[in-house]
């Protein structure tokens, strides 16, 4: 079940997009919620720790900004209590053991949601362009005008 | 002679505050054990083991002294459980305090009335670490030179065996400024300035460019020198092989790397990882 509060809020967004909340969300999203869904994705990839996921971030198209490391261990901390990933202690026999991290059901829901806001997202943003170029092009045609008579 | 009915601990001096809160809270879940404490540099600590001390439970701060020194003779597992920066910490009453910034903290420190120091980089990773910085420091600022400029200008480092002793110093004001962990001057209360991550050692996304930075450490054989480079800040804990009170030694790490400890090195500045 989608009761947590980040899959609420989410939720919330996705589906009331065409109302004027929809603005408000997408003025105020910030950096510490888009990381999360950078997160949840990474690890949809494939489970890791900490250590490996600021790297992976770092190197991501997809990155928001420079991932630092209290930031995503923050945020780490944060969706494993919200249920969104689990995490356990993985010993090495090489290395030092690591909290390794993976998505879990109530995860991969929310990160789909993601993916359907930011395609909402893309989707008004081209809208913008569309309309911007149309005017730019309307003004083009009016400077001609104006220099023709 | 050890008791094997007291519980050992040797940490980090950086470590004081989470191991005496840890301890607490662990002498409240065990009220019949006993417990001993020692903080010490991390090199030194490592190699007190090495030489026959007897410790169970062993947190230090820099989790690659586990492989390089004590894995697997004398430890068989270890976890990271922290990481932190190296900051610039000072005091009211140091001189420039109210001018020194990120962005001018170098010309500063190279102020021939200015007193700033690092802890022993051979028995100390805060050490260590902050000679890292310098390094990195000239390579970012494009600076020439900037290494041995800090290097002479420094006070005396041989005379603190751990970062807690120069925080006691610059608290006493015998220092101006002291390369610290961002938890010691947060848990001091202490201003410090933060260094760009590019240098400071915080993020893994940059571990190929701390490692550019190399310090020569003693080894673990007396005279003999090593060469370790810049790695990203990471603490780790770990169980003596040889502990006679085993299953409590590793109660007591599954209460610092458990939802207790996350608490407590927040609180005390600490990421918990």
């Amino acid at each position: 079940m989608l009761d947590k509060p980040i899959c609420t809020l989410i939720i919330a967004e996705v589906y009331t997009m065409s109302d004027d909340r929809s603005y408000k969300f997408d003025s105020t999203i910030s950096m510490e919620r888009s990381i999360q869904a950078e997160l949840l994705l990474l690890l949809g990839q494939r489970p890791s720790h900490g250590y490996e996921l600021i790297q992976r971030l770092n190197e991501a198209d997809f990155k928001s900004g420079e991932a630092d490391t209290a930031t995503v261990y923050r945020n780490l901390r944060r969706m494993d209590k919200d249920e969104l990933i689990r995490s356990h202690w993985e010993i090495s026999e090489s290395g030092p053991g690591r909290r390794l991290y993976e998505l879990t059901p109530l995860g991969k829901q929310t990160l789909d949601l993601w993916s359907q806001f930011l395609s909402f997202q893309k989707a008004k943003l081209e809208n913008f362009q569309q309309v911007y170029d149309q005017y730019v092009e309307s003004l083009s045609k009016e400077e001609n005008e104006v220099n023709k008579s | 002679m050890t008791n094997s009915n007291v519980l050992r601990l040797i940490h980090a001096g950086a470590l004081q505050q989470v191991m005496e809160r840890c301890q607490d809270l662990f002498t409240k879940q065990n009220p019949d054990l006993k417990s001993e404490m020692k903080g010490v540099g991390s090199r030194e600590g490592a190699k007190r083991l090495l030489s026959g001390e007897h410790y169970d439970v062993i947190a230090l701060a820099d989790q690659a002294l586990f492989a390089e020194l004590l894995v697997p003779d004398l430890v068989e597992n270890y976890f990271v459980f922290a990481a932190d920066q190296i900051v610039i910490a000072y005091t009211d009453v140091s001189k420039g305090s109210k001018e020194i910034t990120p962005n001018n903290w170098i010309n500063m420190l190279l102020d021939s009335q200015v007193r700033f120091c690092h802890s022993d980089h051979h028995l100390d990773p805060c050490g260590y670490r902050a000679l890292m910085v310098w390094q990195l420091a000239e390579k970012f600022y494009e600076r020439s030179g900037l290494f041995l400029e800090l290097e002479g200008s420094c006070s005396p480092f041989e005379v603190y065996p751990k970062s807690f002793n120069l925080a006691s110093d610059l608290i006493k004001g015998k220092l101006d400024y002291a390369f610290l962990y961002s938890s010691q001057a947060k848990q001091l209360e202490l201003p410090y300035i933060t260094l760009p991550s590019k240098i400071n050692l915080s993020n893994p996304a940059y571990a190929d460019y701390y490692d550019q930075a190399a310090v020569s450490v003693e080894s673990k054989i007396p005279g003999n020198n090593i060469i370790i480079h810049g790695k990203p800040i990471e603490f780790a804990i770990g169980k003596s092989r040889n502990s006679q009170l085993s299953e409590l030694a590793q109660a007591f790490i599954d209460l610092l790397t458990g939802p207790d400890g996350d608490l407590i090195l927040e609180e005390c500045g600490l990421i918990p990882c």
